[in-house]
């Protein structure tokens, strides 16, 4: 009895959806990203690729279009067609380029149907091992003597350099933010001593700490961080209320059926369940978080807003 | 230091291993000799296999094919003037005139010789020195990278081979187009006509523009020089003679100093290195005039010097567990994936991993040479195909390379834009290397000195009270007076003639 009710559930299912998201998906789909070859964003899209098309049961092809801080994908993808056959893989730079930009291609929220976040992660304050006793001190001594802190960032308009304005702005602490080409030459710069403080991701920092060369101060999301429980967070130290965390996520054009976007985002979270994938993950230093459309668009939404208020007063040079 | 050598050594001639150290090298070479396609596309194609191998067979085939193409850069840059990389530009300066004069063969045996000494040189430095040379590529900062620059500028003023006032203006444009793009201070777009060009040019698609598609249009305009040159492909005129092979001792021991050296500093060091060679020798030599004409000290030392730095460049990122550049970033990746994150803690924890990767460029090096020698014959036979049939190959080619590096159809357009410039330069005999040196330096110098105006609260003393500064602006002003009074001297004996 049971099995026969089984059996026919898929039939009765079937029955109910309209013939279109009942094929879906019939051919191969895409995974756009803005970066290049080879770098995190395509190693995350490839990883995932690899298991959602096991699910779907079509090829699944990465495509990358990198330039302008991913806003050339993002604009390709909001145009092209919504029948849930092109999707991108977005990272947290999506929500800081509504922020950052005069006028983009696309409508950073409302031009998108997004379908889950995949991961989470957080930055790390850190300084050359035994400078600061703690993010107190590191703020107090900044108050002390404004502009003298020094502070390396991987480039104008990162998110780890509006971090570290969000940080200024929220202590009312003044530092001297220097821009490098990437979060591997502000670290050289913290480790020769040019620079006081790096504010980057674990998988920048994490190695350095381990080594005993730099000093975790705190951790920038809003909870304390599983993978290092010990590092306090800036909200419980300087900042109540401090919480950024970036994120990686796919989204797809607007106006994608829900049926079809559904089935989707049971593929995503069915992957982010799969140990080999959530380990691959992890081991970019992010915490795999599947997410409703919802849980992804209030992320995004919420830090656009934050964004734009700190470029605002930060006096960022829009681009 | 023996010891851990010899336990490096053990890892790597494991057979299962050894096969990836040969493969990483050989698809290093031939991604090399492709033009336009670099270590980049052909490391991030292979980076998928890396899941299913183990962390240190990865970074011995990763790292192969790294400074294989190195290796193969030069065929390509010495047969047919293609540079894939800044620094097999300066290759190009004395290959290809040696091998339009029926002396490929000797070329490239120069070329791959002087390859692996600085490639042996460069290991040697990371066997023995690494930690040393860490501490001092932590002491450059900002200040010190923008005096370094400023040194490799003049140096570079004196590689053109014809007047000095026009190699300055080349300089300039090669700066001007390196403006194109996000200002890396204010992060301001500057010259950013359309959304494709906010990451700035391709520096592929310029040196494949001005050097490999005007030398097409070049030969394509010159009917005369249509037929195929009759070719030896003797094996003895391969090698050098005993008085040539004498004579490009002290370049490459040269050479790979300067190499070792250069490419220790982390982002900066390749693209500079094989330049300062080329300037050094040029300046050194007692026989100036014969540079860009086929001069082989002129091309051995670069060439040494840039096998040199693509080894040292590994320190960085094996001591501290910090890319000096994109490749490196990649291979690092590729280690993260597997587990492991590399940071200053590698040596101690994996020396197997550590050390195994070492060895592995001490045996890759001697791989290189061995594919090397043989296939000389054969590249020069390349030769013999009728230009007709080449080039329309080799422009296909450079469009499908200059295409994968970014997947833009705006670079392989530009690209064809930088062909006719470069042909119509070179008939008002304007040089194209010093555009290259402009484009890569320029924005490395403002950089940097304006994050030094930014670190030191814009005080122009600083580049003076630091130790390694003040070193290198000193050496900056020593080549201006020597300039000055060279030319002066110069002047003054065609004068009394």
């Amino acid at each position: 009895m049971l099995r026969k009710l089984l059996t026919s559930l898929p039939l009765v299912a079937a029955l109910a959806v309209p013939a279109a998201a009942q094929d879906f998906p019939d051919r191969a789909l895409r995974i756009v990203h803005g970066f290049g070859a080879g770098g995190n964003a395509d190693t995350v899209s490839r990883i995932m690729a690899e298991e959602m098309s096991r699910t779907l049961g079509q090829p699944m092809v990465v495509e990358s279009r990198p330039g302008a801080g991913g806003t050339v994908a993002s604009g390709y993808v909001s145009k092209e067609a919504p029948d849930g056959y092109t999707m991108q893989l977005m990272v947290g730079g999506h929500a800081v380029a509504a922020a950052l930009y005069k006028e983009l291609p696309y409508e950073s929220v409302e031009g998108f149907t997004f379908i889950s976040t995949l991961g989470q992660f957080p930055f790390m304050v850190a300084a050359r091992a035994g400078e600061y006793a703690s993010m107190e001190a590191l703020v107090e001594a900044a108050k002390a003597a404004p502009g003298s802190i020094k502070i390396g960032h991987s480039g104008v308009g990162s998110t780890q350099h509006l971090t570290g304005e969000l940080l200024a702005l929220r202590t009312g602490a003044e530092f001297l933010h220097i821009p490098y080409k990437g979060g591997a030459a502000a670290s050289t710069a913290l480790m020769g001593g040019e620079v006081d403080v790096v504010i980057d991701t674990g998988t920048v920092i994490r190695p350095q700490a381990d080594a005993g060369v730099y000093d975790i101060l705190a951790i920038t999301s809003g909870e304390r961080w599983p993978d290092a429980p010990d590092v306090p967070t800036v909200a419980e130290t300087v900042s109540p209320g401090f919480d950024v965390v970036s994120w990686t996520g796919i989204g797809m054009p607007a106006g994608v059926p829900d049926e079809i976007a559904g089935t989707i985002r049971v593929a995503v979270h069915d992957a982010l369940a799969v140990p080999a994938v959530s380990e691959k993950i992890a081991s970019l230093g992010a915490k795999p978080s599947p997410s409703s459309g919802e849980e992804m668009t209030a992320l995004i939404e919420g830090q656009v807003a934050v964004w734009k208020d700190v470029i605002e007063s930060a006096g960022i040079e829009k681009r | 230091m023996l010891d851990q050598f010899l336990l490096g050594l053990s890892v790597v001639l494991q057979p299962d291993v050894l096969i990836y150290a040969f493969f990483g090298v050989f698809i290093g070479q031939l991604i090399g000799v492709l033009p336009g396609v670099g270590a980049i596309t052909a490391i991030s194609l292979l980076l998928p296999v890396t899941f299913y191998l183990d962390a240190t067979t990865s970074m011995i085939l990763l790292a192969g094919i790294y400074y294989g193409s190195q290796y193969g850069g030069s065929i390509a840059s010495i047969l047919l003037n293609l540079p894939g990389t800044p620094s097999s530009v300066v290759t190009c300066l004395e290959g290809y005139p040696l091998a339009q004069s029926n002396r490929a063969g000797l070329a490239l045996f120069v070329a791959a010789f002087s390859s692996f000494l600085g490639g042996m040189v460069g290991v040697s430095i990371l066997v023995l020195a690494a930690i040393p040379m860490t501490v001092i590529a932590l002491k450059f900062g900002a200040p010190e990278y923008a005096m370094l620059v400023i040194l490799g500028l003049l140096a570079a003023s004196m590689i053109g081979t014809g007047s000095q006032i026009r190699s300055f203006a080349m300089v300039a444009l090669g700066i001007a187009l390196g403006l194109v793009g996000a200002d890396a201070t204010t992060g301001y777009y500057r010259f950013v006509a359309m959304p494709e060009l906010a990451d700035g040019i391709s520096l592929v698609s310029l040196a494949m523009g001005l050097f490999g598609v005007s030398e097409v249009i070049r030969n394509a305009s010159q009917r005369a020089a249509v037929d195929a040159p009759a070719l030896s492909i003797r094996m003895r005129d391969v090698f050098p003679t005993r008085a040539q092979a004498r004579s490009l001792v002290f370049p490459i021991m040269r050479g790979s100093s300067i190499g070792s050296f250069f490419g220790a500093l982390p982002g900066t060091g390749a693209a500079i290195a094989s330049f300062m060679a080329y300037a050094v020798e040029r300046r050194f030599s007692g026989t100036p005039a014969k540079f860009g004409k086929g001069h082989l000290p002129g091309l051995a030392a670069p060439e040494s010097a840039n096998n040199a730095a693509s080894q040292t460049g590994f320190i960085p990122t094996l001591t501290l567990g910090v890319p000096g550049d994109a490749v490196m970033a990649l291979i690092i990746g590729a280690l993260i994936l597997n587990g492991i994150i590399p940071g200053p803690r590698l040596m101690v924890d994996q020396p197997e991993l550590f050390w195994g990767v070492i060895a592995s460029f001490f045996v890759g090096n001697i791989i290189l040479l061995m594919i090397n020698i043989p296939l000389i014959k054969l590249w020069v036979l390349l030769l013999r195909i009728p230009y007709q049939k080449l080039y329309p190959v080799i422009v296909v080619m450079i469009c499908v390379g200059v295409y994968s590096h970014r997947t833009s159809v705006t670079d392989v357009i530009l690209t064809l834009v930088f062909g006719i410039l470069g042909y119509v330069m070179k008939n008002y005999r304007f040089e194209p290397a010093p555009v290259l040196l402009g484009f890569v330096l320029g924005p490395l110098l403002e950089d940097n000195f304006r994050r030094t105006m930014l670190l030191y609260g814009g005080d122009f003393t600083i580049f003076l009270t630091r130790p390694i500064s003040a070193v290198l602006v000193t050496c900056s002003g020593v080549l201006i007076v020597i300039g000055i009074w060279s030319s002066l001297n110069a002047r003054r004996i065609a004068a009394r003639s």
